[in-house]
């Protein structure tokens, strides 16, 4: 009986094993069959990159606009989680005996799994109340520069419209930044005593031996939260889509920017084949790119 | 006014920051600790405030009404409560059997290369963006499940029950394909902690595979509880996957699984680019609720690792 059981335990478990991976992979080839079967008829791949989305007309298209945005903001969103979430772990990792430590950590880990929509609201909502003054300041000296640096400084810098791609690499940092701050604070805590005495004892200052020497100690695992931040940053929709907006065309940064996932989120709520099409092909340029960011991550995580 | 202080109070925390890491390094560091306590408050402060009129003016009714009439002003959350409830409880009851299963599966009968390679896997999907899922419910979940509903259905006589790919089943299916890998890692995390002799233990006095799993099972229950929440966390706050395969049904409240529906937070990304009025403040009311909902189960995770984790 017991034998019995065992059996039908064990083979449940292994069905549902199975039932489990079967949708995932499905995910995977299907968006890689019907993506690149999209981009053969939407005009070959150089096209697909560089071109602006199709129209409910067109034949061809890409997300070439798409990719800038999401490329910058990406970027950009990375070096603002990295800035923020680095310092917030070293302090959690560092010195987790104190009481505010402990509290922080707390929210940090809460803030991991946030509804990310509710980040972009929060940030959107943050710029409405201080835009007309960030406008006073911010006018004047975009002024300045493009006319010392001449016209294509105005793609970057100018008057913020209330949707632009700032605001939504702000969302996108700080959806990042918990990640970061968890897996430092992991790292530094996990430093051996002796190692952090050595450290303290060849620096000149608390400073340094916390950030300079210790950080060496730790930097593959940094580098790897980075990474894995970044690649989950990349594909991100929901704080983009109440902060950067969503534009088909190559745009000034500072109104309404597109992104790689907007596309495919609006795109694939569009009634036109060859839109829904765009969205599948931009679908397996997203995995590519999340998924090459992954094995580097992975690559580099392999050593710690 | 309140964007200037807002803008004066940001930089001399800066300014703070920087002087005292020079002076007192310890003191700056605490104030850096404290950036994340400060977004927290200022997130819900703000959601608060904005939201404040909605509360104001409806009262309990925003979350007892169905109505979603502009012209009238009239506002209520409820599809959105319900749909964001239905939804979850199907995710939940589709991932953590599955989820469980895989990460027993994996840890107990893959051996160790196969192992490594499975469970990269399954990270790399439980970090794949969810709008790229939410393509694959939209076009072939979706169609799979009508198809297979409406062939359920008339072969017991009852005819077209499922008559849109979209609904609010086709939502929680989907949400539980998203959340089974996170719930597994969770579980294998806590899995691969289990000690050496409890297990030689486990084994020592007789028991059978099945019988070892469902003990270190409980041994882990922590994580395997702190992993359900933290799941049912991100079920309840996945946002575009949602909105691409819910229906976009704000008027009719409905808990019929096989009706197109809505949730809260697919409501308010459809919603808020066109709203205006108390429209706004209803949906920053109801990303209030979010936030908070969302808070309440990640500590409720968090600390269930916590307790029972180590």
């Amino acid at each position: 009986m017991r034998r019995l059981l065992n059996l039908v335990g064990i083979g449940l478990i292994t069905v549902l094993a199975v039932v489990a991976v079967v949708p995932v992979v499905s995910v995977v080839v299907d968006i890689y069959m019907k993506g690149i079967a999209a981009i053969g008829r939407l005009g070959g791949l150089w096209t697909f990159l560089t071109d602006i989305p199709p129209s409910p007309t067109a034949t061809a298209g890409g997300v070439g606009s798409q990719l800038v945005g999401s490329l910058f903001m990406t970027a950009l969103g990375a070096a603002v989680g990295v800035l923020i979430g680095f310092p917030v772990g070293v302090y959690i990792g560092e010195y987790r005996r104190e009481a505010l430590a402990h509290l922080s950590r707390g929210v940090v880990q809460t803030l991991v799994e946030f509804p990310t929509l509710a980040v972009g609201l929060f940030v959107v909502s943050l710029f409405g109340l201080m835009r007309t003054e960030v406008n006073q300041i911010a006018a004047p000296v975009s002024e300045r520069l493009a006319a010392a640096l001449g016209d294509w400084v105005t793609y970057f810098v100018g008057e913020l419209g209330p949707y632009n791609a700032y605001i939504g690499a702000a969302a996108l940092g700080l959806v990042m930044m918990p990640y970061v701050a968890l897996f430092t604070a992991s790292s530094y805590a996990s430093i051996v005593q002796p190692l952090r005495e050595a450290a303290y004892s060849i620096s000149s200052s608390e400073f340094g031996a916390v950030f300079v020497v210790l950080r060496k100690v730790v930097w593959r695992a940094v580098l790897t939260s980075f990474l894995l931040g970044t690649a989950k940053i990349a594909g991100e929709t929901a704080p983009l889509l109440l902060t950067a907006f969503g534009n088909r065309y190559y745009a000034p940064f500072t109104g309404q920017t597109g992104a790689v996932s907007l596309w495919i989120y609006s795109a694939a709520l569009q009634p036109y084949q060859v839109q829904v099409d765009s969205a599948y092909g931009a679908a397996a340029v997203l995995l590519t790119v999340v998924l090459a960011i992954f094995i580097v991550a992975k690559a580099v995580g392999r050593h710690v | 006014m309140l964007g200037l202080a807002l803008i004066i109070f940001g930089l001399s925390y800066l300014a703070a920051v920087a002087t005292l890491l020079a002076l007192r390094f310890r003191v700056g560091m605490r104030l850096v600790g404290a950036v994340p306590l400060v977004l927290l408050t200022l997130m819900l402060g703000l959601f608060g405030l904005y939201a404040a009129p909605a509360f104001a003016k409806y009262g309990p009714g925003l979350v007892v009404s169905a109505e979603w009439n502009p012209p009238r002003e009239a506002y209520g959350l409820l599809p959105a409560l319900l749909g964001t409830l239905l939804t979850s409880a199907v995710a939940i009851a589709i991932a953590v059997p599955l989820a469980l299963s895989a990460a027993v599966a994996l840890n107990e009968f893959l051996p160790g290369l196969l192992r490594e390679v499975v469970g990269s896997l399954m990270d790399l999907t439980a970090a794949m963006p969810t709008v790229i899922y939410g393509l694959w419910g939209l076009f072939t979940l979706g169609p799979f499940l009508q198809r297979l509903i409406n062939g359920v259905s008339s072969l017991l006589g009852l005819g077209v029950r499922m008559e849109a790919p979209v609904s609010l089943l086709t939502a929680g299916v989907l949400l539980g394909v998203v959340i089974t890998p996170y719930i597994a890692a969770i579980v294998r995390e806590g899995y691969a902690l289990i000690p050496k002799a409890i297990e030689e233990a486990i084994y020592a006095v007789g028991a059978t595979r099945l019988e070892a799993v469902l003990l270190k099972l409980r041994y882990v229950r922590g994580y395997v509880l702190g992993g359900l929440f933290l799941g049912l966390g991100r079920a309840m706050g996945e946002t575009v996957a949602v909105a691409m395969v819910v229906g976009g049904n704000y008027v009719h409240p409905t808990l019929n699984l096989l009706s197109p529906g809505i949730t809260i937070s697919s409501l308010i990304a459809l919603q808020f680019p066109e709203s205006s009025g108390y429209a706004i403040s209803v949906l920053f009311a109801a990303a209030f609720l979010l936030a908070a909902v969302g808070l309440g189960l990640n500590a409720m995770g968090v600390y269930l690792i916590r307790r029972w984790g180590t």
